[in-house]
């Protein structure tokens, strides 16, 4: 850990240099990246990443500066750059922060077998060993990509309010893209787990039989699989597409920054306005939260990067658009609070408005009680082509495993359905949603300039949709 | 800092490594975001730090150093790390040197700028001209120093700085246009003309529609042009090709355009990507990776091209082969000529999101975004809004049946990857859908 006193100096330094707020986020990640391709480890990762990153507040304007020099001397000239650069925005109306309470705390998640006890060998071991097992199936896979990931991220956060937070999280993932063939048709996937704690995430996670599960649901879609059936119908969707639909098409277009415009170059706007607070988007059983203090779930944290107390927020609440995330900077705009969904990559970039663990909130349906009750329709468990327009209004998921649903029964698996509905369809169309939430569907979430790809949990329970168009 | 790069590699060596490389940056770059016509944040970063790829019998480890006080410890760890890691029978080196490299000047005007708000404010005025309401955009300075080392005997020094711009203007949320200005000459940079493009577009756009299902002759403006170049070149390299990840895979010497198609990376060529070698210390040069339709070459490194059995193309990135300039060759058709020959379809200025069903097959979609318009008879006749290309890579480009002479420089976030040069372009018979009902 970096001297607090060189943050704290950094902190102080900037209100003599004419801020009216400051702040200094220290960071040290610890990364390492091991890289499976067809049975061959093609590179390790390893990499320490460290410096410290000043934001101010300076005649209404906002300024950021970051080095990863440790010397007083180049803290002070970022800190300088930060001021003149906040100074030099020369806005109409000033940025201003909504009111916060000081805090100072420790906070870190907790390992059973802490990352840095595991040898390399272990970790290498790890995705070998997924790989020889699937060697093993004997299936015709021509390509097969792995990454295992390990990250440390201690941090030390400053501000000129009284604030001092010092944390440890360590993340762990593992990303597989498989391609299999079979009698001239090919099938991909792409699948991202993600835990928040120690090694134990393998066991967890249980990465081993879902690799397998995949691969083995990719040779009976080939194999068996049918073309997909057109027109309305009913629809069960599985933890991963719940997962991506609360993300894509709740979590991003509740993004206040995205929607008071400060995105708009690049993640885009939103559908959704401040008077959209109240209007009805899904039916009374949907209510899509997102929890950063989910337990071993990706994206937990317990303070923001703006030193806010983590919670969680319902942006969509029985069908109603009811909160959005909140960064100090939206809050003030709207004349609320922060909900604590500020974030940043590194120490190397501000924090902003973004998700963590976003997903439906479950109810008290058995998977199997949502097929009986489906006469003809689709259950797709997991996708691969995916996209949503910038407002976040017309969003498309590809199915990748898809199984017909026939008098109650899962039957045949059909392959590429084509779920291309508008939000509101969307989740004005779910009539039912499960009790089997799964949060370990971990994806990176892009936003911002410099690009942020940040951690974040996709995961959800089973829901059914009554009479939607599929193809 | 060639300090520093001699001390990695010579530490490397000394540590038993048969193979290394480090290149230290220092990075001084500059950036302003702006929304709402205004400036919302500035940033500036002052960074020293070192990208190291070392081999210790046949085992790779890549890294980023960022405390250069603590060079030996680093190197001790990386190289313990290495010895624990396990062989890639792959690897086949890295490039020998020494190399001769062109000389190139930067624009030290760029470097010394110090305030790029009247750059951001010329965009922004540009675009308030042209109607739009509500711009927001980036506005970067570029200054980047590298000091390249090899255990091969390689000693690089490269200084890059430019300026970029991208601005988006918007007459309503779903009106909007896009705009892009590059420059390694602060004499050539233009962002009012960004501004004017993006507000002209976002004005015309007013009032869209949703529009139809179907398939369309379509108009692709550079913007989008580029972010399907960038499928094609981001997806040449070897690594992606052996990993699954492109549909160009067991397509060399095949038809994967329209013979009007030539696309090269040419990292010497004049552009904000311009640079003197690739991670290995290779002098970068053009190459045709389409040309007239065909695939030509992927992008290798020194162990891919052994794995294909063919020579290094000089675009070595830490880990895997990476485009470095993207060139689609200009046609010979005007701009009036492109959209005079769009009877009945579609003018798509921007997209995002593009993403696969399958890369073997080239199967995808992306989501055409900012302008859309409805072209009868080589004439807008009305915006379009809420549409889908979906489409197959490879298909589409074999449709593309005319190329403007003229070509713009664009890179914008996410999906122009790398600074590319785009002309108009149309394709016949692009696959459009829509939300369903």
């Amino acid at each position: 850990m970096a001297d607090p006193d060189l943050v704290d100096f950094a902190v102080d330094y900037a209100r003599q240099k004419g801020a009216t707020y400051a702040e200094a986020r220290y960071e040290h990640q610890v990364n390492e990246q091991f890289i499976l391709k067809n049975s061959v480890l093609d590179a390790l990762y390893f990499g320490e990443d460290t410096g410290i990153g000043v934001r101010v507040l300076a005649n209404g304007g906002l300024g950021f500066a970051a080095t990863n020099s440790m010397a007083k001397a180049d803290v002070k000239v970022i800190v300088e750059d930060a001021v003149r650069l906040a100074k030099a925005a020369r806005r109409k109306d000033p940025i201003i922060f909504a009111p916060e309470e000081a805090v100072v705390t420790n906070w870190s998640i907790p390992q059973a077998k802490a990352l840095s006890d595991v040898p390399v060998e272990d970790k290498i071991e790890e995705i070998t060993h997924i790989d020889r097992e699937l060697v093993d199936l004997k299936f015709k896979m021509p390509a097969r990509y792995f990454q295992q990931g390990n990250k440390q991220i201690e941090k030390y956060f400053a501000n000129s309010e009284g604030s001092r937070i010092k944390s440890f999280s360590p993340r762990v993932r593992l990303f597989y893209f498989l391609t299999m063939a079979h009698n001239g048709n090919v099938e991909q996937t792409s699948q991202n787990y993600g835990w928040s704690g120690g090694w134990e995430a393998i066991r967890e996670v249980d990465m081993l039989r879902r690799t397998v599960e995949e691969a083995k649901s990719m040779q009976n879609s080939l194999k068996h699989g049918k073309k997909s059936p057109e027109g309305k119908m009913d629809l069960v969707v599985g933890p991963q597409v719940s997962g991506i639909a609360a993300h894509e098409s709740c979590g991003h277009p509740t993004e206040a920054d995205r929607v008071l415009g400060r995105e708009a170059a690049q993640a885009g706007k939103s559908f959704i306005t401040p008077a959209s607070i109240g209007q009805r988007v899904g039916s009374p059983v949907v209510t899509v939260c997102d929890d950063p203090t989910v337990e071993h779930a990706i994206a937990f944290y317990a303070y923001d990067d703006e030193g806010v107390k983590a919670r969680r927020r319902y942006m969509y609440k029985e069908g109603i658009i009811n909160e959005f995330l909140q960064n100090r900077e939206t809050a003030a705009i709207l004349g609320t609070r922060s909900n604590g969904a500020a974030r940043a990559t590194t120490y190397s970039v501000e924090a902003i408005v973004r998700m963590a663990n976003t997903f439906v909130e479950p109810r008290d349906w058995g998977v199997d009680e949502m097929i009986e009750g489906v006469k003809f329709g689709v259950y797709m468990k997991s996708f691969m082509e995916w996209n949503i327009d910038d407002k976040r209004y017309n969003g498309k998921y590809v199915g990748r495993e898809a199984y017909l649903i026939e008098d109650g029964k899962v039957t045949s698996p059909v392959r590429k359905t084509v779920i291309e509905l508008t939000t509101p369809t969307f989740w004005g169309a779910v009539d039912a949603v499960g009790k089997d939430l799964e949060i370990h569907h971990a994806g990176f979430c892009g936003k911002s300039d410099p690009g942020q790809a940040l951690d974040a949990a996709l995961g959800g329970p089973t829901m059914r949709l009554r009479n939607v168009y599929l193809r | 800092m060639e300090d520093y790069a001699e001390r990695i590699v010579d530490r490397a060596v000394d540590l038993g490594c048969q193979d290394a490389v480090a290149d230290v940056s220092v990075n001084r770059s500059y950036q302003i975001r702006f929304a709402q016509n205004q400036i919302v944040i500035s940033n500036q970063w002052r960074e020293t730090s070192a990208s190291v790829f070392l081999v210790y019998d046949k085992r790779v480890v890549a890294s980023d150093i960022k405390d250069l006080t603590k060079l030996d410890a680093a190197m001790e760890g990386l190289v313990k790390v290495a010895k624990a890691s396990q062989e890639n029978p792959e690897y086949a080196g890295i490039a020998k040197g020494p190399f001769k490299y062109d000389r190139l000047s930067f624009d030290k005007r760029i470097v010394d700028l110090a305030d790029g708000s009247d750059h951001v404010q010329a965009a922004v005025n540009g675009a308030l001209e042209e109607g739009a309401r509500e711009c927001a955009g980036s506005f970067w300075k570029y200054d980047e120093e590298h000091y390249l080392r090899t255990s091969n005997g390689v000693k690089g020094y490269d200084h890059r700085a430019s300026l970029y711009l991208s601005i988006r203007a918007l007459v309503s949320l779903e009106s909007s246009g896009h705009g892009i200005a590059c420059a390694t000459r602060l004499s050539k940079f233009d962002p009012a003309k960004a501004g004017h493009k993006a507000g002209k577009i976002a004005a015309l756009a007013k009032n869209p529609v949703s529009g139809e299902a179907g398939r369309y002759d379509v108009v692709f403006d550079p913007l989008i042009l580029g972010s399907l170049i960038d499928q094609i070149g981001g997806r040449a390299d070897a690594w992606s090709v052996m990993a699954g990840l492109s549909p160009l895979a067991k397509r060399l010497g095949k038809r994967v355009a329209s013979e009007a198609v030539t696309i090269t990376d040419d990292g010497s060529a004049e552009s904000i990507g311009r640079r003197r070698f690739d991670a290995e210390g290779v002098p970068v040069r053009r190459k045709a990776i389409v040309q007239k339709g065909i695939l030509k070459t992927y992008l290798h490194n020194t162990s891919t091209a052994k794995k294909f059995k063919t020579r290094t193309t000089g675009n070595a990135g830490l880990i895997a082969p990476e485009p470095h300039v993207l060139f689609c060759k200009p046609g010979d058709w005007t701009r009036d000529e492109i959209f005079e020959e769009c009877k009945d379809g579609l003018w798509l200025t921007n997209t995002w999101y593009t993403r696969y069903q399958s890369y073997v097959t080239g199967d995808f979609s992306t989501i055409p975004r900012d302008g859309i318009f409805r072209i009868k008879k080589g004439e807008v006749v009305g915006a379009w809004k809420d549409i889908r290309l979906t489409d197959n890579l490879i298909g589409l480009w074999r449709n593309v049946v005319g190329l403007s002479k003229n070509v713009d420089q664009v890179q914008w976030w996410g999906e122009v990857s790398v600074p590319t040069f785009a002309p108009y372009a149309l394709a016949r018979k692009v696959g459009i859908t829509r939300s369903a009902e």
